[in-house]
């Protein structure tokens, strides 16, 4: 387990995120490789599907990253990618996966510094969680 | 129109783990307007199937395939290319869809992914509410369009219990009594004298309390 | 930047300035076809805006705002963009200017510098000026956006000239670079080049010089900000501890009570400092405390006053009227002590504060001053150009115009509308150049790719040491090669660089590419202009992905080079992946219809028309009333004293006459349909009633406000109580019996800034002062009491308030919870207050009393036009602007626009602005043939769709709807492309045009291959 490095999938809001994910490139702040950014429109247009479908192709974890309450340049697509990260951290429970693998964030796009903090704790979390089950099992 | 939910996970799993090739089959209907089996809740399932599958060192072959509907015999002749090479079948359409399924395929397990609920409708986004029990023989027009049937818990005729309380039902905070609501509505319409009417006690015969029901269009049926 | 050299003709406009103005002032001209030259002192365009961290009344995060802008004004095609800039001398007239430039060496060549950074690394040095991460200094530029993105060398610094020139990856240090000299020729000119803030060092009793705690209010904004030099982190600079108490002072520089301060009111400092305040309270709630110390809060703007309530009542800042007049720090103590009075005590009161923020104003700065002298401008006492009448963008050289802070001191939505109003003006004498002939020949036809197999080209930038620096581009292409679908991957050293952009074109066209992968910096900022190189090579614009190796990878993961290695070649895979799913997709287009609807024929409505007109667009001007003046008709005399009667009865004819124009009388609108560049408008007009259609592809608003009339203080109830409208009417036209008048008593904010109408009516304090100084002016012996809550006499207001003052009217302030009461005899009003210098109950007998009761929102008229238009409006019935800091003057339906009191309560020269920018913002869309919409919108499947609903509950903007067939549908002009239908969408029937399914899908598949299996 010393040599796991998980692979998460951050689903980034082009509005806010993904620029934060870019002001911490031009800021030149490190953080994990294991980050890997499917830029989105809008938090909003994050499908439950594709977030499963994440899991199952074998992520270790997956965040959504979503703007500010209330600076969704789409009025509420943030709020709604909350919920919808809810409902799939309850059916992640049902499958028997750990629902601390799926988590919804929010920043700003001058949050260079929160972008690549958050990067670190999603690592070290799912670092310390090991690797999803259904990889752990296949293995 | 018909609502659904999805089944535990676990349940499911029992159903179909002898078989190694699953028919998973959604249906564009009622199940997909309350988003219990539509094309996405397809895909959601045989994702979460694939991988309590997978997390236990096994595999499962699932072929997805959503109907227009599942309770029309001429739509589940579209299965025929593909239902040999499925073991058993899971489908997420309601229990009339199921039942089609079996009827059609007399030699394929057919089991349900979810639960069939109630006849309803939405209040709002993501929201449903029971309408109508099929009693058989509607009295909205005397009740002013609120069942009393589907909406109260005792399912009374004349009138509230005990229980009702500053328009609430017992039962629950969220429930409305619906004989307070009936009667709200009636003084509105100015329809009291409804209300003063008493109703003889139900006959439950044409609500299915002497079989199975049928409906024959005489004109139509061949 | 040779682009000016082009052609040799003057059908161009020259912006001065490259702050948030000068890029709306040409960005306006541009997207209206018109050449700009836009040129700034400093190394990159932006501004002052791009050092805020956060801008009121939304408190949003300043940089999301203007980055767009930024990048924008870049890439135009119309704008030459020259920094290190300007302006020398001038010659020439109106439509016929020769202007000399001047242009700094940069010792950098901007064609090829891509903002690495190495030079900085190895002589810093040499460095005079980095884009965006430099945090020395507490006011420097610290953001990502850039324009232009590139670095400036100090060559006098430099020791080892060659070794420097040798350090750069791109070649791109020049030491040979002399600058340039150079005439420019051009028809006219705007000039925002900004105002100073006022530096408080000579200030002793303030201590700013000596304690690092007392910072201006710039300072903390740095202070605050994200990517400021604390990183958003609060403290002290004396001693690096979060401050527990921190006070505000108003007014540093302005209002005219220091050494070297300005008459007049900087008007933007009351909303700075209540934001700084908010900002400060919201992030650290009960840990700590904010107090200002204010003369007047002057919260005038639309729902401004609203803004001020929720500082006071939701985030407990605390506010003291006075003026402190020392701060001082005793020794040994590190705590600043605030010495002040306040109204109801006359005694000596001392307050400690860990920080306290000066709230210093607007100053024209000796530069500015300079560049006003060498275009020969007239100058105001206080060094703001002189205007020549009720126009405020005209100076006193005519095709000389200004904007922005440089012309007064002001709000960035202000800046905004005065730079529309500045391009509307300088582009009368610039003919628009034809689009089509310019881009048409340029482009192939597209190829048709549909039904081929994917034939992926993967380019891959090595952007110098900032790639190639941190992973080996050779074995990542040696990796990529053997991808499904890919045929060719190749190095590009600097994709971006002219030379590899050719070379990437001829590549796709020799090897049939029909799918193109760019691994290198961000889609953020290049996606534009790879999209464009591959229509170029012709490909449809939307078969390309970006992988952000660069931001996303070997800038973040330089520590870990393996890592980033195998993290490049995933993110490309993804790439791969998701454009071998891609299709052409069109841009959706309408053609435009060049006819304007002006709602409202008052002075606005009358003044957008004739611009357009004049600029040749044909203009229907609908006026509800049976005549055009609307309220400015009632008006005599502005506060400067220009003749308003003669000004609208000038402009009445003017419109009249007018060939462009026609106007309708006795028009009401009442339906209306189509969307943006081809509008249908019904109305029925005249006594009649008959109805009519008009057809045209922008609406204007200018219905206007009504002036307010409620029942308080006995308004109408005695001859000698009156409005102020009504009070200078009789100046005007009953003089004799003014002079008549001993005393006169005014009373402020009747009917403003209550529970009813919350908030302010911005006009009433200056009429107030205006019909103060008539009335003294007629009758020298005259005594008039002003009470007030706030005088708000923003801007040059202010010296006449201070005039009104000197000439001996009384001003006394009065609290809401205890207003003066009126009574009143026949030909009397008494009025009772309390004063609180004497702290004792006044009584007046007055024989006139005059109520400021402001304006109101056209409540019938602007909530029937909302209905039609489908508009929204605030909450006290004006109509809602699209962005209140950046789009002021455009609604949030695309093709309309809000000018004049139907935005909000504003004085007529204000109200010509928007009536400028708002023609100027119709001509952006009327200029082109077409709209474009973009492709990213959302497609239904109607064989999948269940019309269930789900889409028509989800979008935000309530475009889905089941159309006729019972299935959804999605109007690509209307839909905004967040996606949120397609997410929700339980049949899967949604796709959002390049975000679909299989893109996504594809991109997940290719992370994973490996890992899995």
């Amino acid at each position: 387990m010393k040599d796991f490095e998980p692979v998460i999938v951050a689903f980034c809001c082009h509005y806010c995120a993904y620029t934060a994910a870019d002001m911490a490139g031009s800021k030149r702040l490190f953080y994990p490789s294991n980050v890997k950014i499917i830029r989105v429109p809008c938090s909003g247009k994050v499908d439950s599907l594709h977030i499963i479908k994440a899991f199952e192709k074998g992520a270790d974890g997956v965040y959504v990253a979503g703007c500010l309450e209330g600076d969704c340049h789409f009025k509420n697509g943030n709020d709604k990618a909350a919920k919808k990260v809810a409902h799939m951290s309850k059916y992640l429970e049902e499958i028997g996966i750990e629902p601390e693998r799926l988590e919804m964030v929010r920043m700003s796009a001058g949050m260079g510094e929160r972008f690549a903090q958050v990067a670190s704790e999603i690592t070290d979390k799912i670092r310390k969680l090991g690797p999803s089950p259904i990889k752990a099992a296949a293995a | 129109m018909i609502t659904a939910e999805r089944k535990p996970l676990e349940e499911i799993l029992a159903y179909i783990k002898p078989f190694k090739r699953i028919l998973l089959l959604g249906c564009n209907e009622c199940v997909t307007v309350c988003a219990a089996g539509g094309r996405k809740e397809v895909g959601v399932l045989a994702s979460g199937i694939q991988m309590s599958m997978l997390k236990n060192g096994t595999s499962i072959e699932i072929r997805e395939h959503t109907l227009e509907r599942q309770c029309d015999p001429e739509y589940v002749e579209e299965l025929l290319p593909m239902i040999d090479s499925a073991d058993a079948v899971l489908s997420m359409a309601c229990g009339c869809g199921v039942q089609q399924l079996a009827t059609r395929f007399k030699d394929k397990p057919v089991f349900p992914a979810v639960n069939t609920k109630f006849m309803g409708g939405s209040d709002r986004h993501g929201v449903w509410t029971e309408r109508c029990q099929g009693c058989g023989d509607c009295l909205l027009g005397l009740t002013g369009g609120i069942c009393p049937i589907a909406k109260c818990a005792k399912q009374l005729m004349n009138g509230p219990c005990g229980g009702s309380a500053r328009g609430v039902c017992e039962i629950g905070e969220d429930v409305d009594c619906a004989w307070h609501l009936i009667w709200e509505r009636l003084k509105a319409l100015d329809l009291t004298e409804q209300y003063l009417e008493i109703m003889p006690a139900k006959d439950w015969r044409p609500g299915g309390g002497s079989g199975p029901r049928k409906i024959i269009r005489e004109d139509l049926a061949e | 930047m040779q682009k000016t050299e082009r052609s040799q003709t003057n059908n161009r406009v020259l912006v001065v300035g490259g702050g948030l103005g000068g890029i709306r002032t040409a960005l306006d001209l541009a997207e209206a076809q018109k050449d700009v030259v836009l040129i700034d002192r400093a190394n990159n365009i932006g501004g002052l805006m791009t050092q805020l961290d956060r801008t009121f009344p939304t408190n949003n995060c300043d940089l999301c705002t203007l980055a767009p802008h930024l990048s924008e004004s870049n890439r135009h095609e119309h704008i030459s963009l020259m920094a290190m800039t300007e302006v020398q001398g001038i010659s020439g007239e109106k439509g016929n200017f020769t202007v000399s430039l001047a242009t700094r060496p940069r010792y950098i060549n901007l064609e090829k510098c891509t903002g690495c950074g190495e030079c900085l690394q190895q002589f810093p040095e040499c460095v005079s000026f980095t884009p965006g991460l430099d945090h020395r200094a507490p006011t420097c530029m610290r953001y990502p956006q850039n324009t232009p993105q590139a670095y400036a060398i100090d060559l006098s610094k430099c020791d080892d000239v060659a070794g420097l020139v040798k350090c750069c990856p791109a070649g791109a240090i020049n030491p040979d670079d002399l600058g340039s000299n150079g005439d420019i020729a051009c028809s006219s000119i705007v000039m925002s080049p900004g105002a100073s803030l006022f530096d408080p060092s000579g200030l002793d009793y303030l201590g700013y010089s000596e304690n690092p705690d007392v910072v201006t209010s710039l300072e903390y904004e740095r202070i605050l900000s994200a990517s400021g030099p604390t990183q958003g982190r609060l403290v002290r600079p004396s001693n690096g501890a979060q401050p527990k108490k921190v006070a505000w002072i108003q007014c540093i520089g302005s209002r005219g009570l220091q050494k070297g301060a300005a008459p007049y009111c900087s008007g933007a400092c009351c909303m700075f400092a209540l934001k700084e305040a908010m900002v400060t309270k919201e992030r650290f709630q009960e840990d700590i405390e904010t107090t200002i110390f204010y003369m007047d809060m002057r919260t005038f703007g639309k729902d401004y006053e609203r803004y001020y309530e929720r500082a006071r009542d939701e985030f407990g800042v605390r506010f003291i009227h006075s003026r402190p007049h020392s701060i001082l720090q005793h020794p040994g103590s590190d705590q600043l002590e605030l010495g002040y009075t306040v109204d109801s005590n006359s005694s000596l009161q001392t307050e400690e504060f860990d920080m306290v923020v000066l709230s210093t104003g607007f100053k024209i700065g000796d530069q500015a001053k300079e560049l006003a002298n060498r275009l020969g401008l007239e100058l105001t006492s206080s060094n703001f150009p002189a205007n020549p009448g009720l126009n405020q963008v005209e100076t006193s050289t005519p095709g000389i115009y200004v904007a922005g802070t440089f012309q007064g001191p002001k709000d960035i939505p202000e800046t905004m509308v005065q730079a529309s109003a500045a391009a509307c003006m300088a582009g009368k004498d610039v003919t628009p150049l034809e689009a089509d002939s310019e881009q048409e020949p340029l482009l192939p036809p597209e190829r048709n790719v549909v039904g081929e197999e994917p034939k992926v080209g993967v380019f891959i930038c090595d952007c110098g040491e900032n790639i190639g620096g941190v992973i080996n581009v050779e074995s990542l292409i040696t990796r990529l090669e053997k991808l499904n679908h890919v045929i060719v991957v190749k190095a590009e050293g600097h994709g971006c660089s002219r030379e590899s952009m050719e070379n990437i074109r001829q590549t796709i066209e020799e090897l049939g590419v029909n799918r193109v992968v760019i691994g290198g910096c961000s889609p953020r900022t290049h996606e534009s202009k790879f999209q464009d190189l591959i229509r170029k090579a012709g490909l449809n614009k939307y078969l390309l992905e970006f992988a952000n190796i660069r931001d996303q990878v070997t800038w973040v993961h330089g520590h870990q080079p393996e890592q980033a290695l195998n993290k490049a070649e995933a993110l490309i895979k993804m790439a791969v992946g998701a454009v071998c799913e891609s299709q052409p997709l069109a841009d959706h287009s309408l053609p435009i219809n060049k006819n304007v609807l002006v709602v409202g024929g008052g002075v606005t409505g009358m003044t957008s028309a004739l611009e357009l007109a004049d600029q040749g667009f044909k203009v229907y001007l609908v006026e509800r009333t049976a005549t055009l003046g609307g309220v400015a008709a009632k008006l005599y005399r502005t506060l400067e004293g220009d003749d308003i009667q003669d000004f609208v009865s000038n402009l009445i004819k003017r419109t009249k006459d007018h060939e462009g124009i026609e106007v309708i009388t006795g028009g009401i609108i009442v339906d209306h349909s189509g969307m943006p560049g081809m509008f249908t408008t019904g109305m029925q007009v005249g006594r009649q009633m008959f109805y009519r259609q008009i057809e045209h592809g922008v609406t204007i608003l200018a219905t206007g406000a009504r002036p307010n009339r409620p029942e308080l203080f006995e308004l109408g109830n005695s001859k000698a109580i009156a409005t102020q409208l009504e009070l200078q009417e009789l100046i005007d036209q009953d003089a004799a019996r003014v002079k008549t008048w001993d005393n006169v008593v005014m009373i402020q904010c009747v009917g403003s800034r209550t529970a009813d109408n919350p908030n302010c009516s911005r006009i009433c304090c200056q009429n107030a002062v205006k019909n103060a100084l008539s009335i003294v002016e007629l009758n020298p012996e005259a005594r008039v009491f002003v009470l007030y809550r706030d005088m708000r006499t923003y801007g040059f207001q202010e010296e006449y308030f201070q005039k009104a003052r000197e000439k001996g009217v009384i001003f006394v302030r009065y609290q809401q919870d205890n207003p003066p009461q009126v009574d009143h005899a026949d030909d009397q009003a008494t009025v009772t207050y309390h004063d609180p210098i004497l702290v004792r109950e006044v009584k007046v007998s007055a024989d006139f009393l005059a109520l400021s009761t402001g304006l109101v929102a056209d409540e019938d008229s602007s909530e029937e036009l909302a209905m039609v238009f489908k508009l929204p409006r605030t909450e006290d019935g004006y109509f809602l602007e699209d962005h209140i800091k950046l789009r002021p003057v455009d609604l949030p339906v695309p093709g309309f626009f809000v000018a004049g009191t139907a935005h909000a309560p504003k004085t007529i020269s204000e109200s010509l602005i928007q009536a400028r920018a708002v023609a100027s913002r119709a001509m952006t869309i009327l200029a082109r043939e077409a709209i474009n919409l973009g492709a990213v919108t959302a497609k239904v499947d109607s064989a999948r769709c269940a019309s269930c609903l789900v889409c028509v509950r989800a979008c935000p903007f309530d475009v889905p709807f089941i159309n006729a067939d019972g299935y959804s549908e999605i109007d690509p002009a209307k839909c905004h492309g967040c996606g949120m239908c397609a997410s929700e969408c339980p049949a899967k029937a949604i796709q959002l045009l390049q975000f679909e399914d299989d893109q996504v899908l594809s991109k997940i598949e290719q992370l994973f291959e490996k890992v899995v299996a």
